[in-house]
């Protein structure tokens, strides 16, 4: 498993959201959002459909634009931060449709993660100052991912060959190559062979006994109980329970969530 | 024969460097450029401007900017410089904010505005008459070598610099920023979601093809001493993307054949063709036929004659795995 490249400072929160809001044109799809992940930990983030745990997601992750509040990362604003800068600080996640580089092959996928920023500048590629050791490091790292993944038969297909859940794994081993502090899954189950859910929630709790933080977006409440250390509850762009998986879901707020 | 076949080559050679440029903006990038033909137009007037001299005298004949007389190649750098600057200024304002299918159309619209501006604008470079009486570098080589000879030198000059542009293409083909720009043609958000800096790569290649669009643009009017608007209608652009599609996307030795294909073989040898119907008929059936071979190829063979290769790793990590005792 790839350790994380930081430790979080003393007394600082892995992750805090403080009442975030997303907006899309009059839409609220996050209305103050307010969450905190102290150590790493498998963290579900559970809601019916449009409760806004996407928006919360790509708000953590610098895909939405934040209206107001602030996200904070081991302690650091990085609410106004460029999705690359959040990446290169730590912060890595996937998305709900899987997103493999297509015209990449499996193995591209990954190291072109692990090769980082300085691997792909144009100044490396053209005076070749620690090209070679980059990429070797990168090429050695997406080779123990392989092994870890199991990913070694289709190592050289292109990402548009390959299965929905077969893409899934490819695109967590990939954020693993950033050596990541904190890893944000939304649904990663979605369109994946039952075998291979369990596989993944394998992964997630592996990924967090190396010490980092998983978010993860779920629908299934089996995955959710099987994997997840802590549940938030999202409802009409709000957190409105947070706890263990027992606990919360007998909650009448959460009924109500579900129900209404 | 002798000035035909080396007059092919040299248009051979200029097409080839400008075809690789316009391959890793939209093969490596995936970067629309209906506008690339402006970039070589920029490279070619500079050029011309600053050989011709002051546009007194001799020259009174036409108006233009720039006038000067520097010594060969100085010329070929500021046409270098000249596609950089330009594509600086065309990709600030295409490529950081516009979707693919936006930024496609916007670059076909500069490049007619551009065409029109300067055709239009008898000062800049005076007008749809354009830049003639361009100086034919090395003049001394012309006296002791001849005509013929001196063609075939400039010719060997034009192949030095393809190879130049090529093994260029090479170092950066094999590259993480390569592969970052791929990554990023793929799918945006999530190469800037690893930590890739899409918006940034995006300009650099841009720029590079800029920068190899002016110095074509260079050696061609130093070749053939005139250039006007007629030389550089948007169309061009289709001609060297067409070759770029049939040859192999990605692929330099693809687009290699590929130009020659479309750039020798489907423009110039029609010129041998006996004249039929009205005149003008052959170029028009040409650029029909240009068109024709871009469908077919999109339907029979998206990928080209010569694909990009896959970059296989399999073996070669396995084999140095089990050397290593994993």
């Amino acid at each position: 498993m790839t350790d994380p490249a930081h430790s979080p400072p003393e007394g600082k929160a892995l992750l805090q959201t403080r009442g975030v809001r997303v907006r899309y044109g009059g839409v609220e799809a996050v209305a103050g959002a307010s969450i905190t992940m102290q150590s790493p930990q498998v963290v579900g983030l559970i809601g019916p459909n449009g409760a806004g745990k996407s928006s919360l997601l790509a708000a953590i992750g610098g895909q939405a634009p934040i209206a107001s509040g602030t996200v904070l990362l081991d302690g650091r604003d990085i609410t106004r931060m460029a999705p690359h800068r959040r990446a290169r600080h730590g912060l890595l996640r996937t998305f709900q449709s899987a997103s493999v580089f297509d015209g990449l092959t499996v193995f591209e996928n990954l190291v072109v993660a692990g090769a980082g920023h300085r691997g792909a500048s144009l100044r490396t590629a053209l005076l070749g100052a620690g090209r070679r050791a980059l990429e070797d490091e990168a090429s050695s790292r997406a080779s123990a991912l392989l092994d870890e993944f199991d990913l070694w038969p289709i190592a050289d297909h292109y990402g548009r060959e390959l299965s929905g859940g077969q893409r899934r794994l490819v695109e967590i081993a990939r954020c693993l190559m950033r050596s990541p502090r904190l890893l944000l899954l939304d649904e990663p189950m979605v369109g994946v062979a039952p075998h291979l859910v369990a596989r993944i929630g394998e992964h997630c709790r592996r990924i967090c006994s190396a010490g980092i933080g998983v978010l993860i977006v779920e629908h299934s409440m089996d995955v959710v109980r099987s994997i997840c250390d802590r549940v938030l509850v999202m409802a009409n762009g709000r957190v409105i329970d947070d706890g263990e998986f027992d606990a919360v879901i007998v909650s009448g707020a959460v009924k109500e969530a579900y129900l209404a | 024969m002798s000035y035909y076949l080396s007059t092919v080559a040299v248009y051979f050679g200029v097409d080839l460097m400008a075809a690789w440029a316009l391959n890793m903006q939209f093969g490596w990038a995936g970067v629309p450029n209906f506008a690339f033909i402006i970039f070589q137009a920029a490279g070619a007037y500079t050029a011309a401007a600053v050989s011709l001299g002051p546009d007194t005298g001799a020259n009174a004949f036409q108006h233009y900017i720039l006038g000067a007389q520097l010594p060969f190649p100085v010329p070929l750098l500021v046409a270098a410089l000249a596609g950089g600057v330009v594509s600086a200024v065309v990709g600030l304002l295409t490529l950081r904010r516009l979707r693919r299918d936006y930024q496609a159309a916007v670059f076909l619209l500069i490049a007619v505005i551009a065409s029109d501006v300067v055709a239009a604008d008898v000062n800049l470079f005076n007008g749809s008459n354009g830049l003639a009486a361009v100086p034919q570098p090395l003049a001394g080589l012309a006296a002791s070598l001849g005509q013929a000879g001196w063609q075939w030198a400039y010719a060997g000059f034009v192949a030095v610099i393809c190879i130049g542009v090529a093994l260029l293409s090479r170092r950066l083909g094999g590259s993480g920023w390569q592969r970052a720009l791929r990554a990023a043609r793929d799918d945006e958000v999530a190469a800037s979601a690893l930590g890739l800096h899409p918006p940034l790569m995006r300009m650099q290649v841009f720029m590079i093809g800029g920068v190899i669009a002016g110095l074509s643009g260079g050696l061609l009017v130093m070749f053939i001493s005139a250039w006007s608007p007629g030389a550089w209608q948007y169309s061009e652009t289709f001609a060297v993307l067409t070759g770029i599609i049939l040859g192999g996307v990605s692929n330099d030795w693809g687009v290699l054949i590929g130009t020659f294909l479309v750039q020798v073989l489907f423009v110039e040898v029609p010129s041998f063709l006996p004249q039929i119907g009205y005149p003008g008929l052959i170029d028009a059936l040409v650029w029909v036929l240009i068109g024709v071979m871009w469908l077919l190829v999109l339907f029979f063979r998206p990928s080209g004659i010569w694909p990009e290769r896959r970059r296989r790793v399999l073996s070669r990590l396995r084999a140095r795995a089990g050397a290593g005792g994993r």
